[in-house]
């Protein structure tokens, strides 16, 4: 049995928002990849771009950021200077901009200190999911997916565990502004310009910032060393500090890339768990979890795309991408690209190799929160597998409304415990 | 140039590596295990990790500024001749280097 198949005419609009309300439009996908890897693509809100869409050009591609440039936007709306400007992290910079902030944030989410939260996500996790299971039949995204991610990194940035619910909207809002189900202030639909300087373009960021803010003077305050924020306040080797811009820019960050991604890996492993009961004994004969986490994030592709900018001509595929054209990397594409995966469709929990993009992979700013995620996704499969006897679809999954961020918002699941 | 590496088990792998391309891409092309090169060699990642053995340090090199930073970012803990294996680029003078992966 196959988890989930596509429906799209293989002509869809892969810049519409409703495109992706039934799962990404993967039969457009899989067409690009074999007749046109390199599409000129309409933007019908702004200028065109450039689609990537074979996993080796995304590779090949994110690896040179000096001919792709991320300083100039990644995503795939168009913005002037000045929002740019106002609303840049430092995922937006190139070298070595990029790196002096890099630094001064990597230890911090390294694999080593992260390996040390391990006993605190599973205790989270036996939370979270003695609560979620004590019924039998509910939404695992809402009662599951939701819950981890944020009050993890709530735990590991030291916040305390009363905002952390506020936390959870404010990502909702930053990140999934396309959908009418997380944000007052649905972006495409929007006809004034009053948002378009704040972070992510949304009051939710601007809220952020001054949460960041505060937090930031407290915890100098109270001369709080503990947790990743002390980490980061550190100066560098070479004595430099990370400014107050940058920190609430990070801060900002860190909600809006830690919150839904993750979710939606987990949604995405429930809903693999429903459809192929072979995997449920796999995980619970402990033969998988070296492979199983990055086939589950491969399998959500949380990311959809990332955007570039040509700082100079080149060629792909016989096509010449001037200087300044937009280029969008399409992970969700690459993902399923069957000359990288064999049987993409199907979700193969001890996949290895497994040259997934999910993270960025081949490129500079390669998720950062990469073992985190990694982490949190094994252990929350290992404690969830652990307690299930049988786990089934209860009612049909609704996609985000989000051509960016791939996810299942609603999983209505039927389970029995061990 | 040649290039071994010795695993953590003791058993080793050697390849001709071509001047001019870095160590990252060749031990991912021979296939030594460990070393991922998840950010294609752009010092974001420090999966390149490797510890240069004993009396080839000095032809290697010390790590540059940005890669200094890196190297305290890595899954196994930093010591003696720890390398991003990416920015170690091959050469007629380093033939012969002996590189350890990380266990
Ligand atoms: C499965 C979960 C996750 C996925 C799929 C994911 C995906 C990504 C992707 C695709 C990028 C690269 C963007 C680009 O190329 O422009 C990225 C960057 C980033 N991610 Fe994640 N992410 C996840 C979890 C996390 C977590 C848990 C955190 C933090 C706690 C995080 C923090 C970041 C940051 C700070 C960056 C920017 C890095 C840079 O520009 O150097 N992510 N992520
Ligand atoms: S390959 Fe990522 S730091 Fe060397």
């Amino acid at each position: 049995m196959t988890v989930w198949t596509p429906s799209d005419d293989g002509f869809a609009d892969i810049t519409s928002h409703d495109a992706y309300l039934a799962g990404p439009p993967h039969n457009t996908f899989a067409r690009m990849r074999r007749d046109d890897p390199c599409a000129w693509t309409d933007y019908p809100q702004g200028e065109g771009f450039w689609s990537i869409t074979r996993q080796a050009d995304i590779l090949a591609c994110n690896g040179k950021p000096d001919i792709f440039s991320s300083a100039r936007g990644i995503r795939m709306e168009d913005q002037t200077y000045a929002e740019y400007l106002a609303r840049r992290t430092f995922q937006e910079t190139d070298a070595p901009d990029h790196m002096m902030t890099r630094i001064k944030v990597a230890r911090a989410f390294s694999p080593g200190v992260v390996a040390g939260f391990e006993q605190a996500i599973r205790d989270l996790c036996d939370e979270i999911l003695d609560e979620a299971l004590a019924q039998d039949e509910f939404d695992a995204t809402k009662a599951i997916a939701r819950q981890l991610p944020m009050r993890m990194l709530g735990r590991i940035l030291g916040l305390p565990e009363a905002d952390l619910p506020w936390l959870v909207e404010k990502g909702d809002a930053l990140i999934a502004n396309t959908d009418p189900d997380f944000t007052a202030h649905v972006l495409d639909r929007m006809t004034t310009d009053e948002f378009r300087l704040m972070p992510f373009n949304s009051p939710a960021g601007a809220e952020l910032y001054i949460y960041a803010k505060d937090l930031m003077a407290q915890k100098a305050a109270a001369g709080d060393t503990g947790g990743v924020l002390h980490m980061i306040l550190q100066p560098a080797k070479d004595g430099s500090t990370i400014t107050e811009e940058e920190f609430r820019n990070f801060f900002c960050l860190l909600v809006a890339a830690g919150n839904d991604t993750t979710r939606y890996s987990i949604a995405a492993g429930i809903q693999a768990l429903c459809h192929q009961p072979e995997l449920l004994a796999q995980m619970q004969s402990g033969s998988v979890w070296d492979t199983a986490p990055d086939e589950i994030i491969r399998w959500a592709t949380p990311a959809t795309y990332f955007r570039r900018t040509a700082a100079q001509d080149t060629e792909l595929h016989g096509k010449t991408i001037r200087a300044g054209d937009k280029v969008i990397y399409w992970f969700a594409s690459g993902n399923r690209d069957d000359a990288a995966f064999a049987d993409p469709f199907r979700v193969d929990l001890s996949r290895k190799p497994n040259p997934h993009l999910s993270f960025g992979q081949g490129g500079p700013h390669i998720c950062l929160g990469m073992w985190l995620a990694r982490l949190e996704v094994r252990v929350l499969f290992q404690e969830l597998s652990r307690r299930l006897a049988h786990i089934e679809p209860a009612g049909p999954q609704k996609f985000l409304r989000s051509n960016f961020v791939g996810g299942i918002k609603e999983l209505p699941v039927r389970l029995k415990r061990t | 140039m040649r290039v071994t590496w010795e695993l953590p088990d003791g058993s080793t792998i050697t390849a001709d590596v071509t001047d001019g391309s870095n160590l990252m891409e060749a031990a991912v092309a021979a296939g030594v295990p460990r070393v991922l090169g998840e950010c294609g060699g752009n010092l974001a990642c420090a999966t390149c990790h490797v510890y240069v053995a004993e009396g080839w340090q000095a032809a290697t090199g010390a790590p540059g500024e940005f890669e200094d930073a890196m190297l305290d970012a890595t899954e196994a803990p930093r010591g003696p001749g720890s390398r991003l294996s990416c920015q170690i680029i091959a050469s007629a003078a380093l033939d012969g280097l002996l590189l350890r992966v990380p266990g």
